[in-house]
């Protein structure tokens, strides 16, 4: 056929994106492997372990950006020991050397250091974008790096981190030559800021867009901040527990209004009611609204607010909203495609229903609004009539996260299991991508998901089934099934070890407080070297483990976490790891 | 369309300089040197002294055809002559070039291939878009079909990059 010279081909890769294409095509044949792994830009490692960077750099020189995920999900329930791995520092040393030309990086669950991010502004001319979610290890001097290095910073972008802070002056070291911010969030760090340096940092860059700014940043800085940045369209505020005075609030409600392009906003840490009126004249304009850490505030304050956002379609709140205030939103926001629901007080004894949110709630939203497809709900109870109704109204789920406070819990007006009502979300919703199922549940519901879930791609259980053939039915069943993690039920060696293959097709399975023995997976770590079977003992260590006799074989595995790797058992795994 | 040469000459007061291309099979072009000038290579050669005949032995008269309209279309932009275009004027190239590659993909091929050789920036972009969408989800086996091209992976390493790929080199969810 066509005779294509190499340029026409890299022409024509220049326009293929998607990390899917891209691995297609570099499977065609061998002289467009080539072409495709030295052009190709964005890399995605959805577990660090699987591979490593000497490997990533051999295949991608070329590489941009480059996004790594370290610890497993459950370690956001600390159920991952701090010291367990997911070190981004080897990357970083081994990209400086081979002196790829790094312009973003994004890291989830990793731990970051302040010699990391010395090294890592320092190695790359170019580098642009730095995101971190739910990091650790790092303090606001590594920042301080970061600001003064990178004389092409664009984006800094700071979700959830746990950040050591200094109370330097890590804003100062923006260099005055730094004009470039489009991005700026700094809502986790715990200390002052200096409002100044901010002030100045804002008031130069014109392309700021998003800008996110900690609990320690008062009301007027907040005014000037928005009076000298009206286009940003992304504001993540502080906190504002006094109500402000009549000045300060006429001030701040000018900012607000000019502020014609914002879309999203946040923050909030706490808030008095009028400080929250004052926002009134965006509301409108608002395509996302997060108030899930306004703990203080009454649910009745942030109804009257979301009755004026008629355009969301993400909203993040606490449960303080209640069922009724839910009702609001299901009759106000149409466009509403993603809902989470968090508790507003987790260790609550009294049982105040008037400061949560039940099934009630849940039904509403889900028929109020045709557009929804992705929900986490934290309520204290459910039933199988409601799970029903909302599977009914809401076919096209992709994610579906249910957390019922209260392990175990049945149906409260029935009092059994709650297996039907996930059974008709599984059956309803064709394409359910995540799940996670909570209450009184046995293996039935475990059949009900393997069998209709067909897209279902990552799974979590906790405290649910009753025997191996509950985990049996969804390894069996789920095709497409990517990460599983359960906690607190009672599946053992035999589910564990029936399909050994079925592993290759996954990235991770994490059982804790199950019935696996050491047994078991030491047997499943002889059939699969190509997996990475990690026990976690915390008050263990290695050499303890290894010498155990037979007798202990059967003993419980307190953590599991196994993945399938390219480059073997990693060598920096703590002593409270085992790699069998 | 034409209207653009017009006002561009009288604009430059430039002779009208004319440039004739023949295509390898033997067909004649005549066009004004402003749309010859869009093709870096045809360019480069009247900066070289080359006047009169251009052949291009690379292209057939059908597809010269087609890469003139393209020129003429887009004269305005990128060249030595580039101006400020209205907004209006923009929907209606966009249009004009969602149209051009409306074609079997045979053609698309050969437009991209002469797009190259004659290194014409826009149209090897167009072009270059254009297969790539042909290309997007598809498996390897639809994309050697589509190409005409051979699997030279041994199974062995067929394999070790699959896993490669689905292990460490995933698609983001």
């Amino acid at each position: 056929m066509n005779y294509f010279p190499d340029e026409v081909i890299e022409h024509i890769f220049d326009f293929i994106a998607s990390h899917k294409d891209r691995n297609s095509i570099s499977l065609v044949s061998k002289s467009w492997h080539k072409i495709e792994r030295c052009s190709r830009k964005r890399v995605f490692i959805g577990n660090c372990y699987a591979i490593n960077p000497e490997r990533l750099i051999e295949r991608f020189p070329s590489l941009k950006s480059l996004t790594l995920k370290g610890k497993p999900h459950f370690a956001d329930f600390n159920l991952v020991p701090h010291e367990w791995g997911g070190f981004v520092h080897p990357w970083i040393v081994a990209l400086a050397k081979a002196r790829v030309g790094l312009e973003e990086l994004r890291l989830k669950r990793m731990v970051v250091s302040d010699e990391s991010l010395e090294l890592l502004s320092r190695s790359f001319a170019g580098f642009k974008s730095l995101v971190l979610v739910s990091c650790e290890g790092f303090t606001t001097d590594g920042l301080a790096s970061i600001a003064a290095n990178c004389r092409h910073l664009r984006e800094l972008d700071l979700q959830e981190n746990e950040i050591e802070d200094h109370r330097g002056q890590w804003l100062n070291c923006f260099p005055e030559s730094s004009t470039a911010l489009t991005s700026l969030n700094f809502s986790c760090l715990k200390g002052e800021t200096n409002l100044a340096a901010l002030e100045r940092l804002v008031a130069r860059s014109p392309n700021l867009e998003s800008l996110k700014v900690n609990r320690a940043v008062p009301l007027d800085a907040l005014t000037r901040l928005m009076s000298c940045a009206p286009q940003l369209v992304d504001l993540g505020v502080g906190s504002y527990e006094n109500e402000p005075d009549q000045e300060s609030f006429v001030k701040l409600m000018d900012a607000i209004k000019k502020c014609t392009s914002l879309r999203s906003l946040s923050g909030f840490s706490e808030v008095a009611p009028l400080c929250l009126t004052a926002f009134y004249p965006i509301c409108q304009n608002l395509t996302s609204l997060n108030l899930s850490y306004a703990a203080e505030i009454q649910g009745n304050h942030v109804v009257r607010f979301i009755q004026f956002c008629k355009r969301l379609q993400r909203l993040w709140i606490l449960d303080s909203i209640g069922d009724k205030g839910l009702e609001v939103v299901a009759s106000t926001c149409k466009e509403l495609q993603e809902l989470r629901v968090f508790p507003s007080d987790l260790h609550d004894e009294e049982d105040n229903n008037e400061a949560s949110v039940t099934e009630i709630g849940l039904v509403a939203i889900s028929a109020g609004c045709p557009k929804l497809h992705s929900i986490l709900y934290f309520c204290k109870q459910m039933t199988n009539a409601a799970l029903i109704t909302v599977a009914k109204n809401c076919p096209n789920f992709i994610r579906f996260r249910l957390c019922i406070l209260e392990p175990n819990k049945p149906d409260h007006t029935t009092s059994q299991s709650l297996d039907e009502g996930f059974g008709a979300i599984v059956q309803a919703c064709k394409g359910l991508r995540r799940l996670s199922v909570s209450g009184l549940l046995t293996d039935k519901v475990f059949l009900y998901i393997g069998m209709y879930a067909e897209q279902l791609e990552m799974l979590s259980i906790a405290f649910a089934g009753d025997t191996d053939k509950g985990m049996l039915y969804v390894l069996n069943g789920c095709k497409k099934m990517r990460k599983l993690e359960i906690r607190d039920s009672p599946f053992g060696n035999a589910a564990l070890l029936a399909d050994v293959d079925k592993y290759r097709t996954m990235r991770s399975l994490w059982m804790s407080s199950c019935e696996v023995t050491l047994g078991g997976c030491k047997r499943l770590a002889r059939n699969a070297p190509w997996l990475n079977v990690e026990i976690i003992n915390e008050n263990e260590n290695n050499d303890l483990m290894m010498e155990r006799n037979e007798e202990d074989e059967r003993e419980k595995v307190d953590r599991l976490y196994l993945y399938r790797t390219v480059v073997g058992a990693r060598k920096d795994a703590p002593p409270c790891v085992t790699i069998l | 369309m034409d209207q653009n040469l017009v006002d561009l000459t009288e604009k430059l007061s430039l002779s009208s300089n004319k440039i004739v291309l023949t295509s390898s099979d033997g067909d004649s072009f005549e066009i004004h040197e402003a749309v010859a000038r869009k093709s870096q290579t045809i360019a480069e050669m009247l900066d070289a002294g080359c006047t009169g005949t251009i052949p291009l032995h690379n292209v057939t008269g059908k597809i010269l055809d087609r890469v003139i309209d393209y020129c003429i279309t887009h004269v305005k932009e990128d060249g030595p002559f580039e101006e400020e275009e209205e907004a209006e004027e923009k929907e209606a190239k966009k249009k004009w070039d969602a149209e051009f590659v409306k074609v079997d993909l045979e053609t698309i091929f050969e437009l991209i291939l002469a797009a190259n050789y004659l290194n014409i920036k826009g149209l090897i972009g167009l072009t270059s878009q254009a297969v790539a969408d042909h290309i997007k989800d598809k498996t390897p086996e639809d994309v050697r079909e589509i190409f005409g091209i051979e699997n030279d992976f041994t199974p062995e390493e067929e394999e070790a990059v699959r896993n490669e790929h689905a292990w460490a080199f995933e698609d983001s969810k």
